[in-house]
Order: structure tokens, then sequence, then C-alpha cells
């Protein structure tokens, strides 16, 4: 009850604000609505711009360009008489479609190399605005008709403002927000738990860059010139950046309170001080670089300060909040997989002549297995003898070099890692990757919206508390991933696994380093998915006292190559294994003292 | 056809500089793993201030970089401590973030108060020496001494990279950071030493610059954007590729201007490091 009572008087407080707000430009005050415009444009770029950083973490230093690019395809409308309207979509559509364009190469380049293709592309604008004379105008810019639309430009903006804070409300509470968090922290991940990464990196991409060209036409509109300084200079570019991270990137208000408190400061200065502006703009830049990249919300004193600590909540915050309560009916042990009947028959996963080869290094070298419904099939070797390697091959990780993987008959030579996933291969990784910024309950809840039949982000974080209660971390459901210690993170990779709903499960050392106590779990775990629900497992391990409870039969590689294939206690009496693991005195050549 | 060959050796003598401008990012960026946006600006404020050096006390060239160089590597130095550094406790995101606004926020302060200081306009050191003449071509001497300055400079920067302790362990933090560690590399000194190194050099690539183009304390980011091209296509930490990268976009640049318009010679290199990005993700010449 209190908390529909709580949502209610938070969309009132909001009509209110808003109304409040659009009262401004009829107060008679230009100055102040001015300033309350300069304002609201700069939330718009500077929020659409966190949908790229702090949601999905790619740091768009170019974002202005989509600005600049509105604001040009918005002048050159309206000087040839076309409606408003028509200018402003047109605007929002051309940037939008440039934005496309430009996602193919950027999106080949993470981290750094992004950051900086980025921001070259705005001298790159630039230059394209000075020497594309006869639809530019060049250095002498495009003066628009003259007329007094401060009031209704400041109106349109603050509409635009309006649907940028729904928008990015809407992006937290749906699968979309999810798949850019996941690619955020771990794009590989994400991938093999079933996001499909590619296109919502494009969209998210286009949707910034529709709401910077918004911003451009508005503002262009209200300036009624613009020249190709004004909009692609790189002294302007990077304010709205610098202001969403002065209060914290990636939180619900952050780039309000932001935007509020340093457009406050820049309005302050622009009348009390002469000179030294871009000095000055430069000198707080630096600054907010220096000491609060992550935003001064996120810092600790905030936490003392009721109104601010409000302010300073993550946005999955809020989405705990819908799912109080409730607790998981079902009994610990049941979980909803779907139960897979094996008949026997064909194979579940066949390798033909599957090789990968690292330049000279051939890390697998022609490996062909078969393994049949419902088997659990432990993998061994000494480190380095390609086992994750072989991982990496079914669930493309890696591409391998030649060969066939059949996953129930079907080649996966053709397939992206997310298909894979789809199909029902889900995987651990050795060393554990859970998405660290997450809460538990969000690493497990992303494979549930990104499965064959995707869940809402809602159902979805309900259905994870199942897994959650069965790898017994129901105390850490809120708690981020990366607080973990490494046997519940072990415990969360593997559940986050469970949760992909896998037909085949590659289960990478999830034991090693673990208490006997702990490994019992694993072992009992293993055998559970596989005896209820069908699941064909393989398993990497060193722990041989482990596989022996469980597993069917072992295969063995060793530098590469399979060098045995059966039960376990055939496998330990084989002589190469024997050799290759304890470096005995049989006669093979190659002798590398691993211990198990 | 004398016009072709004078604009290509203007072109290889731009694109040398551009090379020289580009050694000192690649150092910096593989070993500290930080884009100095402001290293471009760097160079054209220093270019400014070997122009004045010499129209105001008559100081030679040389004795300019003498004191240039240490000047750059001590302030370099301390801005490494005081202002870099300290990012690199924090997540990634953060880090990254945090280097962009302070490195950016650097060069709008750099070139503000070089332009208040002294001016916006353009200047270089006109020192005229005389010029040679093969047949038609003429070839004025400042032009080769400044290519062969550029050549001395890229062999001693190979030596030092290739027989010092410096150098090999420059290579070795960029090639594997943790393994250099673990083998006694200290890599927090040397992150601080190598950014210090990789900015001093600026000092040498500034006073040739001014020799030969006209600097202003605006056209900083211009620099930086084609340094980074040149790091994109000669792979990080390869000199050898730097210089081939960098001669190739300077005369690439040249015949833009002389076939079509030299107004859109400032966009190639940003094309052309798209273009390179989408066929090599990872640099053409990636090693060591």
């Amino acid at each position: 009850m209190s908390k529909s009572l709580n949502a209610g008087t938070g969309w009132l407080l909001g009509a209110a604000g808003v109304a409040a707000l659009a009262s401004l430009p009829f107060l008679g005050n230009a100055y102040l609505t001015t300033i309350g415009f300069t304002m609201l444009i700069a939330y718009i770029l500077g929020q659409s711009w966190d949908w790229v950083a702090g949601e999905m973490g790619y740091v768009n230093l170019g974002h202005y360009c989509f600005y600049g690019i509105g604001a040009y395809a918005f002048a050159i409308l309206l000087v040839g008489h076309w409606p408003l309207w028509v200018a402003i979509g047109f605007a929002v559509v051309v940037t939008a479609l440039a934005a496309l364009l430009i996602s193919v190469p950027l999106f080949r380049l993470h981290g750094d190399y992004f950051a900086f293709a980025t921001l070259a592309l705005l001298p790159l604008v630039e230059v394209l605005a000075y020497n594309l004379t006869p639809i530019t105008n060049g250095a002498d810019g495009i003066v628009l008709p003259v007329a007094q639309v401060l009031q209704p430009a400041y109106l349109i903006a603050l509409g635009v403002c309006v649907l940028t804070f729904v928008v990015t409300l809407r992006i937290n509470a749906s699968r979309f927000g999810y798949a850019l968090k996941s690619i955020r922290n771990d794009e590989q991940v994400a991938e093999t738990v079933g996001v499909r990464i590619a296109p919502v990196k494009r969209s998210v991409l286009m949707l910034s860059a529709a709401f910077g060209a918004a911003a451009g036409a508005v503002q262009a509109w209200q300036m009624s010139y613009i020249d190709p300084a004004t909009v692609f200079g790189l002294n302007v570019a990077l304010v709205p950046v610098a202001m969403v991270l002065f209060a914290g990137s990636g939180l619900r208000w952050g780039p309000l309170v932001g935007v509020l408190v340093l457009a406050t400061l820049q309005q302050w200065l622009l009348v009390s001080v002469k000179g030294f502006q871009a000095t000055l703009y430069g000198l707080i830049v630096l600054l907010i670089g220096r000491f609060m990249p992550g935003g001064f919300l996120r810092a600790r004193w905030v936490q003392n300060v009721p109104l601010l600590r409000a302010l300073a909540r993550e946005h999955h915050e809020y989405m705990g909040e819908s799912d109080t309560g409730t607790p998981a009916a079902a009994p610990a042990h049941d979980l909803p997989l779907p139960r897979h009947r094996n008949l026997g028959g064909a194979p579940l996963i066949q390798l033909e002549q599957v090789r990968m080869q690292f330049g000279g290094n051939v890390a697998v070298n022609d490996v062909s297995l078969r393994i049949q419904p419902g088997e659990i099939v432990g993998l061994i070797g000494p480190n380095g003898s390609g086992k994750t390697t072989l991982f990496n091959c079914i669930s493309r990780v890696y591409t391998p070099t030649a060969g066939r993987v059949l996953f129930a008959g079907q080649d996966l030579k053709h397939c992206s890692r997310d298909q894979i996933a789809r199909l029902g291969v889900g995987r651990t990784y050795q060393i554990p990757r859970p998405f660290g910024d997450l809460t538990v309950q969000e690493n497990i809840a992303i494979p549930l919206m990104f499965n064959d039949q995707p869940l809402s982000p809602r159902d979805a974080m309900r259905e994870a508390r199942a897994f959650i209660e069965y790898a017994e971390l129901g105390h850490r459901l809120r708690e981020r991933a990366d607080s973990l210690s490494v046997q519940e993170k072990k415990a969360l990779e593997f559940a986050r696994a469970l949760a992909c709903k896998p037909r085949l499960l590659l289960v990478d050392e999830v034991a090693s380093g673990l208490t006997p106590a702990e490994v019992q779990r694993f072992v009992e775990h293993i055998r559970h998915v596989r005896d209820r629900y069908g699941m064909t497992v393989i398993w990497v391990e060193h722990i041989f006292s482990a596989l022996e409870k469980v597993v069917d039969r072992v295969i063995a590689l060793e530098q590469g190559s399979l060098i045995a294939d059966g039960p376990l206690a055939e496998v330990v009496r084989n002589e190469r294994v024997l050799s290759t693991y304890l470096g005995s005195a049989a006669p093979t050549e190659k002798a590398g003292g691993q211990g198990c | 056809m004398e016009v072709l060959l004078q604009v290509l050796i203007g072109g290889i003598l731009l694109g040398g500089l551009y090379a020289l401008v580009a050694f000192g990012l690649s150092l910096i960026y593989g070993v500290v793993r930080i884009l100095n946006f402001a290293h471009g600006t760097l160079l054209a404020v220093s270019g400014v201030l070997a122009s004045l050096a010499y129209s105001g006390w008559q100081m030679h060239p040389v004795l300019i970089v003498a004191l240039l160089a240490p000047l750059l590597f001590v302030c370099a130095y301390g801005y490494y401590h005081v202002l870099l550094r300290p990012l690199a406790r924090r997540s990634h995101f953060e880090a990254t973030v945090g280097t962009v606004l302070v490195t950016v926020g650097t060069l709008m302060i750099l070139s503000d108060l070089t332009a208040v200081a002294a001016g916006a306009t353009q200047r270089n050191i006109p020192l005229r020496l005389e010029a040679l003449e093969f047949g038609d071509i003429v070839v004025s001497t400042t032009q080769l001494l400044i290519l062969l300055g550029i050549a001395v400079l890229t062999v001693v920067m190979h030596l030092i990279l290739k027989r010092t302790w410096f150098g090999r362990a420059v290579r070795a933090v960029t090639q594997d950071p943790v393994g250099a560690q673990i083998c006694g590399v200290q890599s927090t000194r040397m992150k601080a030493l190598t950014f210090a190194f990789g900015s001093a050099t600026v000092a040498i690539a500034a006073v040739l610059y001014v020799l030969s183009f006209p600097v202003d304390p605006y056209m900083g980011f211009g620099l930086t954007v084609k340094a980074f091209t040149i790091i994109v296509v000669g792979g990080v930490g390869n000199l050898p590729g730097a210089l081939l990268a960098g001669i190739f976009l300077g005369v690439a640049e040249g015949l833009t201007g002389l076939y079509w318009k030299p107004e859109w010679a400032p966009a190639l290199s940003v094309i052309l490091m798209l273009l390179m990005l989408v066929a090599y993700p990872k640099g053409v010449g990636a090693k060591t």
C-alpha cells in the first residue's frame, strides 16, 4: 500500500514540478527563461549521453556531434521554409541515421579507443560543416528567420526534457536496460548468457543521437544562428559530459543534479568573471575528472545527508522495490527448469576434428568426441592442455580454426555466442565473471530475460529467487556481485549458468579451491540437475575424488590432443594419462609434471 | 612535376613531424595506458614558447630544445603524479572518464592561457638558410636539416628503446605490465618516467615543427588526432611503423591539397583512422 502511495506522490510531485517549470517563461523574465532553457538543453544532452556511457559503459566523447548535426539539419530545413515540426523530425531522423552509419566502425572498438575515436569525430564533422559550403554555408553559418521564439522553444525543450527522463525510467525497467548493464560489465559473458549485443549497442547509440539532435534543433531555433564553432567546438562539447560525471553517471538523478549545480555555477562565472572563460571551463573539467569522476553523489558523506541520500540511489535500488515480500514458495530443490527426457539415440554434442590454433600454437588438436544426452563427462588434463579452450570453442568464445561442432544435430558454425546460449549451452568461467556492479538477483535474472522464452524483468527477478535459494545465496540477494567472496562468486557463476536453462552445461573448475563440504555440494548439484532435468554436463576438474562420485566417463586431454576416453577407473590407469600427470618413467617424450 | 616533388618533400617533412609527435604519445599510451588528449596541445604551446624565445631573445633553436626538454620533463613528471596517478586506483570506467576530463581540461587551459598571453596568432621561427638547387627543384637547407633531425631523433629513440635499461623496461611494460612488474620493473616509477620522457620528446618535435610550419595555441588537438591515427596505423610502441604511417599521412595530406582542396586535408586523418579501425581494430603493426 505505502509503496503505491509513494509512487503516486512521486508522480504528483513530478507533475507539479513540470507545471512550475512550464510557467517560467510566462513570468516575463527573459533572462531567467534563457537560463532555464540552457539547463533543459544541457539535461537532454547529458542524460542522453549517459544512456551510452553510464548504462552501457561506452564513453562517447563525440556526443556533441549529434547535437550539431541536428542543429544543422533543422536550420537547413527551416531556412527552406519547411514547418517547424517537420524540421525537428528531419533533424532527429537524419542524426539517428548518421549514428547508425557511424556505429559500424565505432563499435569495433572498446574502452580508450572508442573514447578517442568518438572525440575525433568532432573535428571531422567540424571540417565537414566548414567545407560543405553549398549545404552548410561554411564558416558564415546559417542565419534563421528572425522571430521571438524563446517561449515556444522553452516549452518544446521542456517537453523533450520530460520525455528524456521518462525514457530513462523506461530503459531502466526494461530488458533493454539490462542488456545495456550486462554489456557495461562484461560483453563476452553477456553474449554467453544469451544477450544479442550488437543491435542493443546500435539502438542505444541511435536513441542517444536522436535526443541529442532534438536538443540541437531546439537550441538552434532559440539562438537563430549557428556556425561550425558553436555547435562542434571542443570547448563546449564536453560541458554536458562533465555535468553528468560531476554528480554521478548512471544514477537516476545524477544528470539532473549535475546540470542544476554546474549550469548555475556556469551562469555565475559568465556574469562575474571577465576573460579566461575557457581556462575556467578547463579547470572545472579537470577538477571533476581528478576528484570526482564517479560523481559526488557516490561520495560517502552523501549518505549522511537525507535529501542527497535519496538522490544518490542507484537504478537497481528502485528495481528491488517492486519485488518485496513473496518469498520463493517452491522448495529450494525445485528449479524452474524444463525437464528433458533423454531417450538415447543421437548425441547431444558432437565434435568433429575440432582444431584451435593461435599462431603456431595448437591449443586444441583435432579433437573428436560425442556426448550422449544426460551424460556427465569429466574433462581432465594438466594445466594448459586445452580444456578451457575446448569449452571456448563450443560456446564460440573462440571460432575454431577447423572442424565442426554439432549441437543436437545442428552445426554451430554460423551461430553467434548468444544464439548458442539460447540453443541451450550454459557455461561457467574458471575465474568467476559475475556482472560486478549488479546485484546477485540481477545477475541471475539477466539470463532469464534473454532465454528462448524471455521473461520481463519483474518476472525474471521473481524467478531468479529459486536459483538463488538453490545456490544458498538468499542472504546476499541484494548485494553487489563484486562484494561476494570467492566461494559465493563460484556459486553465483554456477547458478547463472543454470539460469540459462541449458541442455548442455559446461562447468569449468567450479570446485577447485573449495572446502570438501563445498565440493560435495557442487557434486550433488551436478547430479541433481542431470537426474531431475536431464541436463548433460561436461565438467572440467582436477579433483578426482569429486569426479569419481558423479561422472559417467572421463576424457583426458594432453597438449590439445585427446589421449583417453572411458570410465574414470580405467583412464587413471592409462599409461599416457599417468605420465602426463605424474611424469612417470614411462617412455613418453612429454613429461609435464602438473600435480592434481 | 616540380610542384609534385615539392609537395612530396613537404609531405614527407610534415609526416615526419607528425611521427615525432606520435612517438611520445605512443610510448605514453603503451606504458601508462592513458590517452593524453593534451599531447598535441603541448606541442603547440611549446612551439609558441620556442618562437617567442627565438624572436624575443634570439636564442638558437638548439639551445631552446636544451632548455625546453628538461622543463617539460619535470612538469610532466609532476603532472602525472599529482593529476593522473591517483585515478589509477578507481574503477575502470571512472579512471577512463577521469583521465579524459583531466587531459582535456589541461588542453583547454593550455590553449586559453597561451592565447591570452601570446595572442592567438600563428607563429614560427623564421630561420632561413641558403637554399640548395638541384636543377629545377629547390630544397631549403632548413628543410634538409629538419629531415636530418627527424631521422636522427628516430634512430636515437630506437636505440634508447632497444639498448638501454629504460627502453627495455618500457617495452616490457608495454607488452605485459604484470610480467614486467614480477621481473622487478617498478611500474609506478616507470609510468611517471615514461610520461615525462614522452612529453619531453615534444620539445624537440615542437622546435623542429616551428622551424618549418606555423603554430597557434588552438591547433594542438588536430595534431593529437593525427598522432593517434599514426599510432593506430603503425601499432602501439612501434616506432618504425609510426614513422612510415606519419609520412604516409603527411604525403596524403599534401596530395589532397594539390589535387583537390587543401581545406579537406584535416578530415583525411580522421577518415583514415576510422577506416583503419574498421579494418584492423587492434592496429596494423601492433608489436614492440
